[in-house]
């Protein structure tokens, strides 16, 4: 690595590690347009010769360490995976797309049926492979949130108030996400999407000690289950709401986190066997809460390459599952279109 | 002697800005010293240059074009700053660690330099020196980060 940028002497010994257990190299990218958390552009997933962490132009001090650093992390245990077994990611493909996008639109249609406003048709078809996709994103990236997480945490004590204000920034965001369309998206995956963020931060509470983000506190829609009696909570409307739901199912998932997490000594030697096993961690970790959300076959295992083709074709994944799923009558539409 | 900048080099400066932010440094260099050849006189230009040097590795001429602003304002603190970047990259962190402190003391809110002076006190071995130095940085830079979020948030 080479660079102009002043780095704090971890993040110097961070990379240098990084490129030499892997035998790889890393350069570092400023860019006005980056997403906060910056970016990942690694050889195991793309093909292209060094890789690049790319973070906001305006970050240049911890902050930009500490992305830095989450990113060396994970591209440890990616490259670990590429080398000792086969790295691969959450794909999908024309039958999985089909077997996901008819699933949410079983459960759309339960709840249509109970609504007074229902949801225009056209909204409801276009909304199938957007929140299918959706969900794909997020089974990919956030499992390996909480294990890049904690490992920064327990390696870098010297960025962990940095990584907070990270942390906190990055959850207030996903808490956000999905709002406007609560009374678009089937009850179950708000609820579910809402679960998974709160199984991250309340594992992520728990492990850097961070009361600000368990989720109760965090969400105002949330906060009235903070001292609720179990009791009470069964036996009130509480149960009914989506959010009451969410922290039950994010309880669980919570549950699952821990069970998989658990096992990982954070301060081991970080050899590449070590960083190989926290892959295999991701990766039973992810399957687990894909079997609890009853979406084991929505997406596949495949390498990085087969996902890239699969975004390509994605349009053409979502024409042929809406034409599966409703037949002729669609099919005219689509051609229309 | 006149000290007003020229207007039109101020505005070619404008313009390298421009370019610089957008990391195309080539066409922001070639603004930069058209500037400082219609007004040498504004240290604003060398620091302006100084700082797309650092970015292209070019250090030495980054370093001769600090001393250059700072030749006409030893006040400046954004020269001492980019001074104490240049003179990291060239490993003189002792160098480097007085002209961040120098920086730090015209302007307290220099995030980049708290910084810079906090890795050059790491590199020395002062660490809870370092430490106290990062810590600065990071509060000026969560505020900074901050403001920017707020600002987002109102142009949605």
């Amino acid at each position: 690595m080479k660079t102009e940028m002043p780095l704090s002497k971890p993040i110097r010994r961070l990379i240098r590690h990084t490129e030499e257990t892997l035998g790889t190299e890393i350069s570092l990218l400023r860019n006005p347009e980056s997403e906060p958390g910056g970016s990942l552009i690694d050889v195991y997933t793309y093909d292209i010769d060094k890789n690049v962490i790319i973070f906001p132009a305006q970050y240049i001090g911890l902050l930009k360490d500490f992305i830095i650093a989450k990113h060396c992390t994970h591209l440890l245990i990616k490259g670990a995976a590429a080398k000792k077994s086969k790295y691969l990611v959450c794909s999908y493909d024309a039958e999985s797309v089909f077997r996901g996008m008819r699933q949410i639109y079983y459960d759309a249609l339960k709840d249509e049926a109970k609504k007074e406003n229902k949801l225009p048709v056209k909204k409801l078809i276009q909304m199938l492979f957007i929140l299918y996709n959706h969900f794909h994103e997020d089974v990919n990236d956030l499992p390996w949130n909480p294990i890049t997480n904690a490992s920064v945490y327990y390696r870098m004590p010297q960025i962990r108030k940095t990584q907070l204000y990270h942390i906190m920034k990055e959850s207030k965001g996903d808490m956000d996400e999905m709002m406007e369309q609560e009374n678009i998206v089937p009850r179950r995956y708000f609820v579910l999407n809402k679960a998974m963020f709160y199984a991250r931060d309340m594992f992520l509470a728990n492990t850097l000690p961070a009361d600000e983000l368990k989720p109760v506190i965090n969400i105002p829609q949330m906060k009235k289950f903070n001292h609720l009696e179990v009791k009470e909570m069964l036996t009130t409307r509480w149960t009914h709401t989506a959010w009451y739901q969410s922290k039950v199912f994010g309880d669980s998932m919570l549950e699952i986190v821990d069970g998989h997490l658990h096992v990982i000594q954070w301060t081991e030697k970080p050899t590449l066997d070590y960083y190989h096993d926290l892959y295999k961690v991701g990766v039973n970790l992810t399957n687990h809460l894909l079997s609890y959300m009853t979406m084991k076959d929505w997406f596949i295992w495949e390498s990085p390459a087969h996902l890239l083709e699969a975004h390509q074709k994605k349009s053409e994944y979502e024409k042929a599952a809406l034409k599966r799923i409703f037949g002729d009558l669609i099919a005219d539409t689509i051609e229309d279109e | 002697m006149n000290d007003m900048p020229v207007k039109e080099a101020v505005e070619l400066l404008k313009k390298g800005r421009a370019y610089a932010q957008r990391t195309k440094y080539r066409e922001a260099l070639a603004y930069y010293t058209k500037a400082l050849s219609i007004d040498p006189n504004n240290p604003e230009g060398w620091v302006l240059r100084a700082s797309v040097l650092i970015d292209t590795g070019k250090i030495a001429e980054a370093l001769a074009d600090c001393d250059r602003a700072l030749a006409l304002n030893p006040q400046h603190a954004e020269a001492w700053s980019k001074k104490s970047l240049a003179l990291y990259n060239l490993e003189k962190y002792q160098e480097a660690l007085a002209a961040s402190t120098r920086a730090v003391a015209l302007n307290g809110n220099d995030a980049a330099a708290w910084y810079i002076k906090g890795v050059c006190l790491d590199e020395l071995g002062k660490s809870e020196e370092a430490q106290e130095a990062f810590g600065k940085s990071l509060e000026l830079e969560i505020i900074l980060d901050m403001e920017a979020e707020k600002r987002k948030m109102a142009r949605k």
